[in-house]
């Protein structure tokens, strides 16, 4: 990078975020290095070596540094990395990797010294892993640093200026996945590594080998499974025609469909169900379990609602019901009556745990209790729901209201990560009704979209779950993971 | 140890203020030794700055160096502005409590707070930093929809007059008195007197720029499909959001107009803009863009619409011009 240019890192490798330049890069780089644990590796100067060979390169989705000097300065948009104890510096690398379809045998985070004086250190630190992925690359302090909470990995030995280096970090990297790492120091002569605004040279790199070459079939939505599906979205149905291609996504999705509220605009009347969704969702309708939104209730008693789906919304003008599929118990909750602790729902939903005999629990309603959406504040009122489905463990809450996507780490019902008990929240307000800006994005957000409609998908295992953001035709936003039951 | 890139900076800033005739050993080949004492730790943002908020929090840039480090407070906001020491925030919403604008100086120890109803919105303060403007959502969130409705409020805080509606005002529409119950105004900006302003008012499906006299408690209608006007520093154009189309559905495109003439000049910006742009100088305009992720950006183009958008800062939204 240019030197000593400090104002001006614009240029190469700084891309136009709006311009959705896609930042990940796959580079086939020399698996053939031999790798000591714990000592640093120096592996070229400059440049990254390239070969063919079974590895893929990515480079940070996001990196910033802290600095215990300067509290509450974010440095996510420079150029450079700094390592140090005196005065304490971390840094935080983000990375997501997919396309793999072999087991990772190894891992290694590569980075390059600043060709700057004073870049060079006797320790070049160590890496450590987080669990912590939603840390932001402009608003990370330290002050308000993410914990640097997981395993210690290997260090480097001393290091130069303008050289890479090599960590080995491949117990941290178990798959495709979202994964955060940090590099720390106790030595107080640090070092400053070029970050990934530093352009594609430079840049940080993590690099992935697997087991094997071959093509391995990944499982495609068309293969047979014995177990259950659960696909749906909230935000379906109005004069527009987004209903229309996510209907047809359901067209070859088997399995139990849900909604997740608002199921048609603006005033859940009996005709705008016969105008707007039946055409559409309605095809689908012997194999759907509905739940009610504020719009089906603009029609009193959500009459529109319940008059359409008849007992397949359950109880007549209850809201609220539940149902089994496979290992899972589901169940169908109303956001739109009240919620509170002593509350019918609340104690019926409690009473319904109780007696559930499954291993694992997904819930569904129309408002968010967790969301970084502009329009709709997170709806604080459905923590006695939670409180209830997190006291009887279960795994999952789908949402809708604000209309997009977006996936939160498991949280307990206060909103804290909570990886051993907590839910994880979905916000699948994408089923078709126009889209809605983002506000301020909220603690552990680990996905989001506003410009692609789709339904989620659940495939339900004995004791786990896959989802799977399923982009409407013509779209290509993904978002896809696995999580156990508790 | 502090970086090496921030000593030079800093080095070169202190050799800027003092004026001296410094020589610099640098090169691209062969950089020089720049060594400074350890002490020298928090890298100061000397000269002007820029105010943004960073997912939602205050922040300082420096406006020489829009991707150097950010200076992040503890203080949260919707929106933000800032304008000849006065920093004005409207506070996150949430199920339970409304919004509010807090007013505080630029040591940010507050000086006043007006309770709203709404969801946070527009934020302005005059050239001088003597009126405050807001607009908050009451009803819907978006000005692409039907039925929303918004509340625009001033505050002189000179006087400490709160004007909470801006609907008290007498309406002129094509000069003629007008009164009508689906009356909206959103999107003020302010002119060097402090009393002259202009924004947005709708009613009846049109969208008009209105010129407001303050004192007079008076605004009136001098073009319509004009959004969110933002007056440039000679005060002479806005920039502001033209529905295509003249319909919001379909977007904005921003665009600057000049006020003798009411002839508008579209942007170089060709993604919708829906922000009340501000001025960098009297040559550039700066918005706010969010991609599909949520995340926000700042940007800026050209005010006269040739040339090209630039990002200027990451991860940011509601911009303040430099100061």
């Amino acid at each position: 990078m240019g030197f000593p240019n400090g104002h001006n890192r614009t240029g190469k490798g700084f891309d136009m975020p709006s311009r959705r330049a896609r930042r990940t890069t796959r580079v086939a780089v020399a698996a053939a290095g031999a790798l000591s644990v714990t000592a640093a590796v120096l592996v070229a100067v400059a440049s990254a070596p390239e070969a063919a060979a079974a590895a893929t390169t990515f480079t940070p989705v996001a990196d910033t540094y802290v600095d215990n000097s300067a509290t509450g300065t974010n440095y996510g948009t420079s150029g450079q990395l700094g390592v140090d104890n005196s005065p304490v510096k971390r840094i935080f690398l983000r990375f997501t990797v997919s396309g793999l379809s072999a087991s990772v045998t190894n891992a290694k985070l590569r980075l390059h010294t600043d060709d700057v004086s004073g870049s060079n250190s006797p320790a070049g630190g160590t890496a450590r892993v987080l669990s912590d992925n939603t840390w932001s690359e402009t608003g990370t302090t330290w002050s308000n640093q993410p914990a640097v909470d997981g395993a210690t990995l290997t260090s480097l030995g001393a290091v130069n200026r303008n050289a890479w280096y090599e960590l080995d970090v491949t117990s941290a990297i178990t798959g495709n996945g979202t994964f955060s790492l940090a590099v720390t120091s106790t030595n107080s002569d640090g070092a400053d590594y070029d970050s990934r605004e530093s352009g594609s040279t430079t840049a940080p790199q993590l690099v992935v080998t697997t087991n094997a070459t071959t093509t391995t079939t990944p499982p495609t939505t068309n293969q047979p499974s014995a177990d259950p599906v659960l696909v749906g979205a909230g935000d379906i149905s109005d004069s527009g025609s987004g209903d229309t291609a996510t209907a047809a996504l359901l067209d070859n999705i088997p399995g139990t469909v849900f909604t997740a509220g608002d199921n048609v605009y603006d005033n859940g009347t009996a005709s705008e169900f016969n105008t707007y969704y039946n055409p559409t969702w309605g095809r689908h309708k012997a194999r759907t379990k509905p739940s009610p939104g504020n719009h089906d209730y603009n029609t009193s008693n959500a009459s529109g609602y319940f008059g359409y789906f008849g007992s397949l919304a359950g109880p007549a003008n209850r809201g609220y019901y539940s149902y089994d599929l496979g290992n899972w118990h589901i169940v169908s909750l109303d956001s739109e009556i009240t919620k509170s602790a002593g509350s019918p729902q609340e104690q019926w939903l409690r009473a319904d745990l109780a007696a559930s005999t499954k291993p694992c629990t997904l819930a569904y309603w129309h408002k968010p209790r967790w969301t970084s959406g502009s329009n709709h504040a997170p709806d604080t009122t459905a923590t006695p729901l939670v409180q209830a489905l997190y006291d009887y463990n279960a795994e999952v809450i789908v949402t809708g209201h604000n209309h997009q996507y977006e996936r939160f780490a498991p949280m307990n019902p206060s909103g804290t990560a909570d990886s051993a008990r907590g839910l994880r929240e979905f916000v699948a307000g994408m089923g078709g009704a126009g889209f809605y800006g983002f506000g301020t994005i909220q603690p552990n957000s680990e996905a989001r979209n506003n410009n692609t409609h789709g339904v989620l998908k659940f495939t339900l295992h004995a004791n786990s779950y896959d989802w799977q953001f399923v982009p409407e035709a013509g779209k290509t936003y993904a978002d896809s993971g696995t999580g156990n039951c508790h | 140890m502090m970086s090496i890139k921030s000593k030079i900076l800093t080095a070169l800033g202190a050799a800027v203020v003092l004026g001296g005739a410094a020589v610099f050993y640098v090169a691209e080949s062969a950089p020089a030794e720049v060594v400074l004492p350890d002490n020298v730790s928090e890298v100061t943002q000397s000269g002007a700055t820029m105010q943004v908020l960073t997912n939602g929090v205050l922040s300082t840039v420096s406006a020489a160096d829009t991707r150097g480090p950010r200076h992040l407070t503890n203080r949260k906001c919707d929106r933000a502005y800032t304008s000849a020491g006065t920093v004005v925030c409207l506070l996150p919403v949430d199920a339970l409590v409304g919004t509010k604008l807090v007013v505080l100086d630029n040591k940010l120890t507050e000086r006043k707070t007006v309770p709203l109803t709404g969801f946070p919105n527009r934020l302005k303060v005059s050239g001088s930093g003597r009126m405050v403007s807001w607009t908050v959502f009451l009803d819907g969130h978006s000005y692409a929809t039907t039925g929303f409705s918004t509340q625009t409020g001033i505050l002189d805080t000179q006087s400490g007059t709160v004007v909470h509606s801006l609907e008290e005002f007498a309406p002129t529409v094509d000069g003629r008195p007008y009164k009508a119950a689906d009356i909206n105004f959103w999107g003020v900006t302010f002119a060097s007197d402090d009393n002259r302003f202009y924004a947005t008012m709708s009613t009846g499906g049109k969208r008009y720029l209105v010129q407001g006299d303050f004192a007079r408690k008076t605004v009136r209608t001098l073009t319509t499909n004009v959004e969110c006007p933002s007056l440039s520093p000679d005060g002479k154009r806005i920039a502001y959001k033209s529905a295509i189309d003249a319909d919001p559905k379909k977007g904005w495109r921003l665009s600057v107009m000049d006020l003798s003439t009411l002839r508008s000049t579209p942007l170089a910006e060709t993604h919708s803009v829906d922000d009340q742009a501000i001025w960098l100088d009297n040559a550039t305009v700066g918005y706010g863009l969010q991609r599909d992720d949520g995340t926000n950006d700042v940007w800026s183009v050209p005010a006269d619409g040739p040339g090209q958008p630039k990002l200027l800062i990451e991860g940011a939204n509601s911009p303040s011009p430099p100061a």
